[in-house]
């Protein structure tokens, strides 16, 4: 489908998706959002602006940026240590398989949306060092009878121990990038890492920039992306997302859900004295198509090849498609 | 495009999370009258009540500066206890008043330029002394409204009980290092019965030095309970006409003796 085309059909799912939950009376509660002055809106006749979710409240597209942006803005410092608690530790393994699937090549350059706090990205670099690692032990291996002088002069030379490879790190929100920035100094990252302030929906970038676009627990944060992801990839260029998903096991949906609605507030109380940002975390992850309706809407923005795979009976997906 | 929408929202009403029988519906859609039942109210089920409460007991351990999980633990742990000061409220006429008229103590309600030109020795003055003396900072759990309690009206009691634990400093003459903070717990603890002053009665002193702990249990515990159990309850208690009266007066009025030893230095 043509990119004009695309973008007016993911928006009037955004609305669809609004206009379905109102008819199946899910209710506008009034929350008072610290600092927020807006609940969710009464039903009424007349034409609104493109309404999207925000957890389980309709809100209209401008309010769910702000209200997303005070969530993160509130959660940055303690989310790290929220998702080990939440997920048990498993999220790790999630993103790891994520790179995994990636298996980037060496000269890849990397594009990380909503990359907040950098978890893609240190796997990124630790991938693409010990992949160059791998290669030069390799390379001194074939060469037979090496002087000393030669090897020496082989380490010595500091070449690029990424082998060209970049990561852009990108998220609207300046207090996840700055507890990501303190995490690579912390972990000595300098190399390669790039910080970017700047939206999914408008990305600060040219066309056709990068080879990988990706975008960890970040998608159903934002309203639409496909564009700008098809838009700053090259072509050949390819789409992942990982990101909370619908579960295929019944008896694990229950257990599931009652973990998500009774424990994570709860966690997120004790642990962060926030309860509102994650109910609105658990409320996001089920309004979030499923599995096949995703890579349907995937493949709308024009993206070839798309597929996915579930983890953990699909508490998680993966997604990939190409720009071809 | 509406033929592309409707496969669309038929896929969205076949979504597992919208077929759900109403039981097992996320907690913000359940119909079982537990909407929000005043502004900052989270309405919470028994298993989610636990879970707080054990977390948050834990965490005002281990962070003995989470003010706000004391309060959360109050909140989760009261309800039985709320009910029955406030129906002693109820039967006491100054508190059935405080009950109606729900006043509230805060920077915002409190005329300081008043309290500042009563007398000395007034309740009000020497409750702005005290302010004065401990750095005018109103302890988080007072500032943060009431969440998770289940009812309207025992929110508001948890409310006035937190606002008046300033008041108890002053009547008693504790000041608000860690020492005077259990003291009057404990004064809380005899008085209220509340689960939360009980427990922070016994593991407050958890993290005291010998020499307090001692002070604590030989002089200062036996004082306050013999005061808390001598005093009528405190939250009946209308302090906001009693501005002017006499804080010797009061403490008379309450039967509440002066403290066995000035507790400043200490802890």
């Amino acid at each position: 489908m043509a990119a004009p085309g695309s973008c007016a059909l993911w928006s009037y799912c955004g609305r669809g998706w609004s206009r379905a939950m109102r008819g199946c009376q899910l209710l506008g509660l009034r929350s008072s959002w610290p600092g927020d002055l807006l609940s969710a809106r009464l039903l009424s006749q007349e034409k609104r602006a493109a309404e999207t979710h925000f957890g389980f409240e309709t809100v209209s597209e401008e309010e769910k940026g702000g209200k997303v942006y005070q969530v993160f803005e509130s959660v940055a410092k303690k989310y790290d240590v929220m998702n080990d608690m939440m997920s048990l530790g498993i999220h790790r393994v999630w993103k790891d398989l994520l790179l995994w699937k990636m298996h980037p090549l060496p000269g890849t350059q990397l594009l990380d949306v909503a990359g907040g706090t950098g978890d893609i990205a240190f796997r990124f670099l630790n991938y693409v060092q010990s992949q160059h690692q791998r290669k030069q032990k390799r390379q001194l291996r074939a060469q037979q009878n090496l002087s000393w002088e030669e090897i020496a002069k082989e380490y010595q030379n500091e070449e690029d121990s990424l082998g060209g490879s970049r990561v852009v790190v990108c998220d609207i929100n300046k207090e996840m990038l700055k507890v990501g920035k303190q995490k690579a100094l912390a972990q000595g990252y300098r190399a390669g890492l790039a910080w970017v302030l700047g939206d999914a929906e408008e990305l600060p970038f040219d066309d056709d920039k990068f080879d990988i676009y990706t975008i960890a627990f970040g998608i159903r944060n934002v309203t639409h992306i496909d564009q700008e992801a098809h838009r700053v990839l090259k072509p050949g260029g390819r789409f992942l997302c990982l990101e909370f998903s619908q579960v295929n096991n019944p008896l694990i949906s229950r257990l599931y859900d009652l973990y998500s609605f009774q424990v994570i507030p709860v966690l997120g109380e004790v642990i962060a004295g926030d309860w509102k940002s994650y109910q609105y975390l658990v409320e996001s992850i089920r309004r979030f198509p499923s599995q096949e309706e995703f890579k349907d809407m995937i493949e709308d923005a024009g993206f070839h090849k798309v597929t996915y795979e579930s983890l953990t009976s699909g508490i998680v997906a993966i997604h990939s498609g190409f720009k071809l | 495009m509406a033929t592309l929408l409707r496969p669309v929202l038929r896929r969205l009403c076949g979504l597992p999370g919208l077929q759900r029988p109403a039981a097992e519906m996320p907690l913000r859609a359940r119909s079982d009258g537990a909407g929000p039942l005043y502004s900052h109210h989270l309405p919470t089920s028994p298993l989610q009540k636990g879970l707080l409460a054990a977390g948050s007991a834990a965490m005002a351990l281990y962070n003995p500066y989470r003010h706000d999980m004391v309060a959360v633990l109050g909140e989760t742990t009261g309800h039985r206890t709320l009910k029955v000061l406030r129906d002693q409220m109820r039967r006491d006429p100054e508190g059935a008043q405080i009950l109606q008229e729900r006043p509230r103590i805060s920077t915002s309600t409190l005329d300081l330029g008043k309290l500042q030109s009563l007398p000395e020795g007034s309740l009000g003055r020497e409750y702005l002394r005290f302010l004065d003396v401990n750095g005018h900072c109103f302890p988080y759990d007072t500032r943060a409204p009431t969440r998770f309690v289940d009812d309207e009206e025992l929110a508001y009691v948890i409310q006035r009980y937190r606002e008046v634990h300033d008041m108890l400093h002053t009547l008693l003459g504790m000041p608000t290092n860690i020492l005077g903070e259990i003291v009057v717990k404990w004064f809380e603890a005899v008085q209220t019965g509340l689960p939360m002053c009980i427990l922070g009665a016994f593991f407050g002193p958890i993290r005291l030095g010998a020499q307090s702990l001692q002070v604590l249990v030989s002089e200062l515990i036996p004082w306050a309970v013999q005061n808390g159990r001598r005093a009528p309850c405190v939250l009946n208690l209308y302090y906001e006409r009693r501005w002017e009266q006499s804080l010797r007066a009061l403490r008379e009025e309450l039967g509440i003796t002066a403290p066995p030893m000035h507790v400043q230095g200490l802890a």
